[in-house]
């Protein structure tokens, strides 16, 4: 479903990424956890292609997208691949002029081609089971964090998306809100939603995820299940990471 | 308006005639002092109760005269051989009024048809430049006796169809076509038009006398009707045009003073008098070829030309009756405003909008040409971006309605500042609204388009809105070429009948009045809008 070839990333002479491959299969929740500047949100950018890469290559659904093709050419790719997967960001980015039924309804409307009944109806069922069905008139500036990226989730959701990207969904938020956010986004793990998660959430790692991928230093150092990875680390950056996060 | 000598009168409070000074006194005394200040300055007392300009002038070594140089050739203008120096056959007999007078002659230029109001206000003694006797002026202000025997002469292109001014207003079946004639706003040759054009003339204002010579070069008008001195100095600089038959209409051109100068008013008619008499106005006048059989009757001018039938002129302040009576033409000097500025702001908006996603969003050469276009068109002014949109484009051979010309020379100046303006609301619009919305499979433009622009323009809405009540004011420039909007109607109206502090309070009262309904529309649009700009900011 989603693969990345030694993947490369560089800003002047800083190397984000240093040949980062990696593999996500359908139905699987991938959970990506490193210190920080470790390159994990900078890979997730570059899978839908918010950030440009130097070397390597990210196919996504049949779709291949090679760094050795300038940049105004994968453009398109790009915008095609945006429209498989869907990604949520830390700080939420609502739409700050729409209300929270719009935020949802009106992507699937102007990029999908939906029906306005059509996307509203799926609009409020989402809302609904993200929690925020009560809520639909609100400006996302009334909402709490946890409010704020439910409704993100549902957003993300309404394009029926074949994967969908978490870039640190719960590190702008409170405990409270972080538990909120973590039960809707298990939810969806249970129903078989493909998912990347980048998260300093181990716990939620541990119950939910499928994989786990330890980045460091702009490499992947140690990937498997939860219960090898996390209980018994092969690596010394794993243990200093869990050592840290207790 | 430029002046050298600059004047204090602290005479002027003696000067006053009792019943103010009473009614003074009877206000200060209950506190009402700086309104009192204020109403004493609009009703001009300041200028009645002022000290004599001849013992101010002796006093000074100065003498001071209002005339406009723009386009004022023979009468005055710059001297091609040496700029810094003004000549004319008028300044050289303003220079023979001041020797007289033991003085230094002072030019004071401003816009021509202003210059009797730039008299009242005290900021030049006397104006002289080739203004008429007529009887309404004779009424507010002094005049001396006359130094020029003035004709008018009809011009137009080497091809014109016609060959005389009886020619031109005949009603001719054949030639049904409107006939526009451009003259030099408030002249005695608008008058004329007025009076004689017939019912097939349009007659067309001009700010200056050679911009309406331009626009019969440039086609745009038929002919023009200008004063004999002009018409033959410009006719030999302009080789598209040709003077059109004999000369019409006569009269005399005066100097104008303040109505209380007649100490002053002597010592100028015994100076004319003199240079008519030992011939040295005619030599003035030849070295000007402005000369004709016509000044033989300056000898024989006597006072009684000059009579007047009425005798009360209209100083008084709370003339509302005459306001009210012109009030139809007001309006539609306001309704010209609000068309150009309702026409030309949405333009300038969009231009700028454009503009500014060029600059922020677009390839090099687009951000590269969005730039030198905002560097270009805010960096040099308005009224020299109509001039050329009016009189330089006919040449290129695109002739423009003067109403195009205005709105399409607002749309593209204002364009400009609402570009930055737009452009520092897309700036400040947050890049991760950019990124969530290409995380949708939003293409760059869908997004800039529906997730952008709608926030930046809450946040753009206030400054636009001041843009939009500035240009409202700016339209005035627009009487440059030839519209006649509100400021140039009320400028009008009031030169006309005196009652200068009344239409100027209406005229202002207009301007607020049309500005606000738009100020609250952006009000309102800013609070019904959510999102970003909409907050409540701190403080409230």
């Amino acid at each position: 479903m989603i693969q990345t070839n030694d993947l490369w990333k560089r800003y002047g002479k800083t190397e984000i990424l240093r040949g980062v491959s990696l593999e996500v299969s359908r139905g699987e929740v991938a959970a990506i956890i490193g210190p920080s500047g470790g390159g994990k949100s900078t890979f997730l950018r570059c899978l839908n292609g918010l950030e440009s890469f130097d070397g390597g290559s990210v196919t996504i659904d049949g779709e291949t997208i090679d760094a050795r093709v300038p940049q105004a050419r994968r453009r398109e790719a790009n915008r095609r691949i945006c429209q498989k997967i869907g990604m949520v960001f830390q700080a939420f980015h609502l739409f700050a002029h729409w209300n929270v039924l719009r935020n949802v309804a009106e992507p699937p409307i102007r990029v999908l081609g939906l029906s306005r009944p059509e996307a509203e109806e799926r609009a409020r069922r989402l809302l609904d089971r993200v929690g925020m069905g009560d809520r639909l008139t609100a400006a996302p500036s009334e909402l709490s964090g946890g409010q704020q990226q439910r409704v993100a989730i549902a957003r993300a959701l309404a394009m029926r998306p074949q994967a969908i990207l978490f870039d640190e969904p719960t590190s702008a938020l409170d405990p409270r809100m972080t538990g909120e956010v973590l039960s809707v986004m298990a939810d969806l793990a249970r129903d078989g939603q493909t998912m990347i998660v980048v998260t300093h959430a181990i716990g939620f790692a541990r119950r939910v995820a499928h994989t786990v991928h330890v980045f460091d230093k702009g490499r992947v150092v140690e990937s498997g299940p939860p219960d090898r990875v996390l209980e018994n680390p092969a690596q010394q950056a794993t243990r200093d990471l869990l050592a840290e996060q207790g | 308006m430029e002046e050298d000598a600059s004047r204090d009168h602290p005479a002027s409070i003696v000067a006053f005639p009792t019943p103010p000074a009473t009614i003074l006194r009877r206000l200060a005394r209950r506190g009402y002092v700086l309104p009192t200040l204020a109403i004493l300055c609009l009703a001009r007392f300041a200028v009645i109760g002022r000290a004599d300009t001849l013992e101010t002038i002796h006093h000074t070594k100065k003498i001071t005269c209002g005339s406009d140089m723009e386009g004022g050739a023979p009468y005055i203008y710059l001297d091609p051989e040496n700029p810094n120096r003004t000549i004319g056959f008028e300044k050289d007999l303003f220079n023979a009024i001041a020797a007289d007078l033991g003085a230094a002659p002072v030019v004071a230029q401003g816009q021509w048809d202003t210059l009797l109001q730039v008299l009242d206000s005290g900021r030049v003694d006397i104006v002289m430049n080739g203004y008429e006797w007529t009887e309404e002026h004779a009424l507010r202000y002094l005049s001396t006796r006359p130094y020029y025997v003035y004709r008018l002469q009809l011009m137009a292109r080497a091809d014109a169809g016609f060959r005389s001014w009886s020619d031109f207003t005949a009603n001719d079946s054949a030639r049904p076509r409107r006939r526009r004639i451009g003259v030099l706003r408030g002249s005695v040759a608008e008058r004329f038009a007025r009076e004689n054009g017939g019912s097939h003339t349009t007659i067309i204002g001009f700010d200056g006398a050679t911009d309406a010579m331009e626009a019969v070069v440039n086609g745009q008008i038929e002919a023009t009707l200008q004063d004999v001195p002009s018409a033959r100095f410009y006719v030999k600089r302009m080789p598209k045009l040709r003077l059109v038959g004999d000369p019409v209409g006569r009269g005399y051109y005066v100097i104008y003073l303040r109505k209380n100068d007649i100490d002053l008013k002597k010592r100028l008619d015994h100076t004319i008098e003199r240079m008519i008499q030992d011939g040295s106005l005619r030599t003035i006048y030849e070295r000007y070829d402005v000369w004709n059989d016509a000044q033989v009757d300056l000898a024989s001018w006597t006072p009684e030309l000059f009579a007047t039938t009425r005798t009360e002129a209209n100083t008084s302040v709370g003339n509302w009756a005459i306001v009210a009576k012109n009030l139809p033409l007001l309006l539609q000097g306001a309704a010209t405003t609000v068309l150009l500025a309702v026409a030309s702001m949405p333009l300038a908006t969009a231009i700028g909008l454009i503009l500014a996603i060029a600059r922020l969003y677009g390839p090099r050469p687009a951000r590269f040409l969005s730039r030198v276009y905002i560097e270009i068109v805010r960096g040099t002014p308005l009224m020299l971006q109509l001039y050329v949109l009016f009189f330089l484009f006919p040449r290129l051979g695109l002739t423009l309605d003067p109403i195009v010309a205005a709105i399409a020379g607002l749309a593209i100046n204002y364009s400009a500042y609402e570009a930055e303006i737009h452009r520092a609301a897309l700036q400040a619009i947050p890049i991760g609204q950019f990124e969530a919305a290409l995380a949708l499979g939003m293409s760059r433009g869908t997004a800039i388009r529906l997730i952008i622009i709608p926030q930046a323009a809450r946040i753009a809405t206030p400054a636009i809105t001041n843009d939009f009540i500035a240009l409202f004011k700016d339209t005035s420039v627009c009487s440059a070429i030839t519209l006649v909007e509100l400021t140039k109607q009320y400028n009008i109206l009031a030169l006309s009948t005196g009652a200068v502090v009344e239409f100027a309070a209406t005229a202002a009262l207009f301007y607020l009045l049309m500005g606000l309904p738009f100020s609250w529309l952006s009000r309102r649009f800013e609070r019904n809008a959510i999102g970003a700009g909409s907050g409540r900011g701190i403080g409230i």
